[in-house]
């Protein structure tokens, strides 16, 4: 069976805006949605990412490091889900459970590329 | 120590001008970053995701759109990612300055991994 990686986009400041009871009732609802994903036997693995993020570039032999998220949006990944689906229709229902899409995030569904053996 | 996730942004189609032998020996070429991470004990996990641009979820007037990735305002796309030990974000981006994907074009997001 494929699997994906559910990218989790949201805006940077989305989390920190919710009172405290969001808070708990978004936590809860990630709880169940991954619950859902291991009882389906689909769960792989998740991380939740910390805020921060740096990019790192090369320019004619030279690195450059900058902080991000990138001037034309506050928009980070600020987690990821793998999961095994059988095809891309199946991962995006998976990922319909993303319970930031109540508040403006969106999901970005990959397929993870099966290198050969 | 914390880990910290490279993700490998690069253009839609940056690699589609290469020939097969071409392909095989930037795929290998990644392969021994990775190996050489494993002997560092810094290796946590790697992979490559498909060329196609996958599909997008977001919420439009209280339903649930799916459209083609990426989005339209980037041809971007994240080609792939490594998962990484490094004891901050310093030692991460230096890490990160070694990797093959800078030299052929991409950028790398380095973003550490929440432990809970």
């Amino acid at each position: 069976m494929p699997s994906y990686i559910l990218l989790l986009h949201r805006n940077a400041q989305s989390m920190s805006d919710l009172s405290p009871e969001a808070m708990g009732q978004l936590l809860k609802d990630f709880n169940t949605w991954t619950a859902k994903m291991r009882a389906e036997g689909r769960y792989v693995g998740s991380d939740r990412l910390t805020e921060a993020v740096k990019t790192v570039t090369a320019k004619g032999g030279q690195f450059a490091v900058t902080d991000g998220p990138y001037a034309e949006s506050k928009e980070i990944v600020g987690g990821y889900y793998g999961i095994t689906a059988k095809d891309f229709a199946e991962a995006c229902e998976v990922a319909k459970g993303y319970p930031m899409l109540k508040h403006g995030g969106r999901v970005e569904v990959r397929q993870i590329f099966e290198m050969p053996s | 120590m914390p880990n910290f996730i490279l993700f490998l942004h690069e253009h839609q189609g940056q690699f589609d001008d290469r020939s097969q032998d071409e392909m095989m020996r930037i795929i290998q070429e990644y392969g021994a970053w990775a190996t050489k991470m494993r002997e560092a004990k810094r290796f946590v996990g790697g992979e490559k995701l498909t060329d196609d641009t996958g599909k997008v979820l977001r919420p439009r007037t209280g339903r649930i759109v799916v459209t083609d990735g990426p989005y339209a305002e980037s041809k971007e796309i994240v080609g792939g990612f490594f998962t990484i030990t490094a004891k901050d974000y310093d030692e991460a981006c230096e890490i990160a300055t070694d990797c093959p994907h800078l030299k052929y074009g991409g950028r790398v997001e380095v973003r550490q991994i929440h432990q809970l």
